[in-house]
């Protein structure tokens, strides 16, 4: 794990609280009072039962969602951002830049075809004429990723002539293609058998090790977690305190 | 933003039933266009009709008083500034019989000075084209005729002219026992008087009116000697003319008090038919001054006024009629374009439920609310702004080939879509204004407008979470 007092966290959520409106007009609290420190670099796996509030976190985070109280800071190099004095613009521009999302049903666009599916966050980021000029500069960019999680030749086919564990490789690319600082990652092996969940274990692991992208997995897969940095056991909305550095990484 | 025009082409490239609202915006903007268009000729041709057989200013009298002092009123008149003619009228109207008894409107005229005021000379068929029109029922005179030399129309109510026609009838037919030492007083018809059968070139007609002045009944024998053809059916039907001073003496409108004959009216032609209505009110103020206030007894209260009007004042009720007509069309119309914009509606609403995943995975990926909102807004506006223009385009085409669409219609299946006995056009009236083209675009846009923007504010309203949560 690293030092606090030299490296900064890449996020830091501090006594994150969401919780839940009932039916019968009580409160139904997800998140209670939890705190997550990820440092840049390091891979943490979050484990827990269904239910236990690791997606909330995972969407808290990811800003997709916003908590009931707390907050949560993102960190790139000198720049900091919390999460309650962001705008929508400001969250929306996060999500893109800062944060790449691999989620368990892939969540191809069918309609583009596999390139353009990596390519889909610069063509959210960028104004037209940026994206013309940039456009083979993107597209060497795209296909280098395609390359790196093993689809090189596949660019111009469309996601449904994929396997699932193809599909979660271009879903990476996807993810990678902003050079976000966090990678959130939810059941990101959840759909497919063993032996694709082995290959994208791998190939997380290497991306991990390749780039200095911090990486956040949701998982129920003992085997995934055990290749993360840390792993946090998540049970009733926080973690539990036995939560400790994996032996066979660290 | 890049991805609006993006994914906007990749949706719409790969799925045809967004076109198929396209193809609704574009058939009802094309019917539209085309009513509007064809409405619209219809007006233009019929006031221009209506206007051929008027003149720009009539006054008209009481019947019962008319008017007197022929040579002073149009002295009076002609001196006014704006004033390019006038001519005297003497209108009544009557029964005939021929075998048939029917009515007419009979208009006794100054040829020479009402071919100044109106398109009479335009109107008045030679022997020749008479022939012609009674041979083909629909035949009507093409538009850019050349009007009849005025000593030729003058002609047509000489003597001489009687005597030719009676010659000639008794030719044709000995029986008819008139004597040509005595000719009728000339009268000219409407064309679909003798189309109809009811009169015939050199028929003696016996004409029965009554005098405003005896207040008996009057009769006369009128010789048919010409017809014309306005344009106008009921006008060629009924309208009949005659010499003014034939009418004069056959009703007997010799005044004693003013020693004069009188006139049922006076047409007046302008030299910018854009100032009628202040002329109206010159000649008005000229007339009744001069005509109407005794000049003796200044405090006795003043005969009744003729009326003046603008020949759009007099037919003021058909052309509203028309204009009204063309009102309730053009709404009845937009609804069809309202139906199109429904279809809009509809497709983009299953789109976004379609592409709920989709929406939401862009929304993850950095996409605004306000930009999901833009992307569905502007699919549904791009398919009602091709719609409109594909409509706009095939109507544009279509009016300026519409008789040539018909003509090719009547060529294959042997249909008259539009046939001319009904309309009294042999063509059909088209006339583009883009007033009717923006009439048509802007509603059209307005309801795509409103088409989209409901399923666009449901795509922004989506929870990316739930959107993400299923496969």
């Amino acid at each position: 794990m690293s030092d606090l007092s030299t490296s900064l966290p890449v996020i830091s959520a501090r006594k994150l609280v969401k919780s839940f409106p009932m039916a019968n007009g009580s409160e139904l609290k997800v998140l209670q009072e939890l705190d997550l420190q990820i440092e840049e670099s390091e891979m943490v796996a979050i484990v827990g039962m269904s239910g236990v509030g690791k997606s909330t976190l995972l969407h808290c985070l990811g800003l997709l969602d916003t908590p009931t109280t707390g907050e949560i800071t993102y960190r790139d190099g000198d720049r900091t951002w919390r999460s309650t004095d962001l705008s929508e613009d400001d969250r929306c521009q996060l999500r893109n830049h800062f944060i790449g999302f691999v989620f368990q049903f892939f969540h191809l666009l069918p309609d583009l075809n596999v390139l353009e599916n990596v390519m889909l966050p610069t063509v959210i980021s960028q104004e037209t004429g940026e994206w013309n000029r940039n456009r083979s500069k993107l597209e060497s960019r795209g296909e280098s990723l395609l390359e790196r999680v093993g689809l090189k030749g596949r660019e111009r086919q469309s996601p449904g002539t994929l396997s699932g564990g193809e599909r979660q490789r271009v879903a990476i690319a996807r993810a990678l293609m902003m050079s976000p600082k966090l990678l959130l990652c939810d059941e990101p092996t959840g759909n497919l058998d063993s032996r694709t969940s082995e290959s994208i274990h791998q190939l997380l692991r290497e991306l991990h090790q390749d780039l200095s992208t911090s990486i956040l997995v949701v998982t129920h897969d003992p085997d995934l977690a055990s290749r993360a940095d840390r792993r946090l056991q998540m049970i009733d909305g926080r973690f539990q305190n036995d939560s400790a550095d994996n032996p066979e990484t660290s | 933003m890049k991805y609006h025009d993006y994914l906007t082409r990749r949706y719409l490239s790969r799925r045809w039933a967004p076109w198929a609202a396209t193809v609704a915006v574009a058939l009802g903007v094309f019917s539209l266009l085309t009513v509007l268009a064809v409405m619209e000729g219809f007006k233009v041709e019929m006031r221009e009709r209506i206007r051929g057989t008027l003149s720009h200013l009539v006054i008209e009298a009481d019947p019962f008083r008319g008017l007197v002092g022929e040579d002073q009123l149009l002295r009076t008149i002609k001196s006014i500034d704006g004033v390019k003619a006038a001519a005297p009228n003497v209108t009544t109207l009557a029964l005939y019989k021929v075998g048939v008894m029917d009515h007419c409107v009979l208009r006794g005229i100054e040829p020479a000075a009402e071919c100044q005021v109106s398109d009479l000379a335009r109107f008045i068929l030679s022997d020749d084209e008479i022939n012609e029109m009674l041979k083909d029922r629909f035949m009507l005179l093409p538009a850019d005729r050349d009007s009849m030399p005025v000593e030729q129309v003058e002609q047509l109510f000489s003597l001489e002219r009687r005597r030719d026609v009676l010659r000639w009838r008794l030719q044709e037919d000995p029986g008819s026992g008139f004597s040509v030492d005595s000719p009728p007083k000339p009268i000219i018809v409407g064309i679909e008087a003798l189309r109809s059968g009811r009169l015939s070139m050199g028929d003696v007609v016996q004409v029965s009116s009554y005098s405003p002045i005896t207040l008996e009944p009057c009769s006369d024998n009128f010789l048919v000697v010409g017809a014309f053809q306005s344009g106008v059916y009921e006008q060629d039907l009924r309208w009949a003319y005659t010499h003014i001073r034939s009418l004069q003496d056959t009703l007997e409108l010799w005044d004693d008090e003013a020693e004069d004959m009188r006139l049922s009216g006076i047409s007046i032609k302008l030299d910018d038919y854009s100032q009628a209505d202040r002329i109206k009110g010159e000649i008005r103020r000229e007339v009744d001054r001069r005509m109407f206030l005794d000049q003796d007894h200044p405090d006795k209260i003043p005969l009744r006024s003729p009326s003046f009007e603008t020949w759009e004042d007099k037919r003021a009720n058909l052309i509203k009629a028309v204009e009204i007509e063309k009102r309730i069309i053009s709404v009845l119309m937009l609804l069809i374009v309202a139906f199109a914009a429904g279809m809009i509606f509809l497709i983009l609403m299953l789109l976004v439920i379609e592409k709920e995943r989709d929406l939401g995975v862009l929304r993850a990926l950095g996409a605004t609310r306000s930009g999901v909102v833009s992307l569905v807004l502007r699919q549904g506006m791009f398919l009602c702004t091709v719609g409109a223009a594909v409509g706009l385009l095939a109507g544009w085409i279509f009016l300026e080939n519409i008789n040539g669409f018909h003509d090719l219609v009547y060529q294959w299946t042997g249909l008259r879509l539009f046939p001319p006995n009904v309309y009294y056009l042999e063509r059909i009236p088209m006339v583009l204004r883009w007033q009717d083209i923006l009439l048509v675009s802007l509603p059209t846009l307005v309801f795509g407008f409103f088409g989209s923007i409901l399923p666009a504010i449901r795509a922004g309203r989506h929870d990316p979470i739930k959107a993400l949560h299923h496969e």
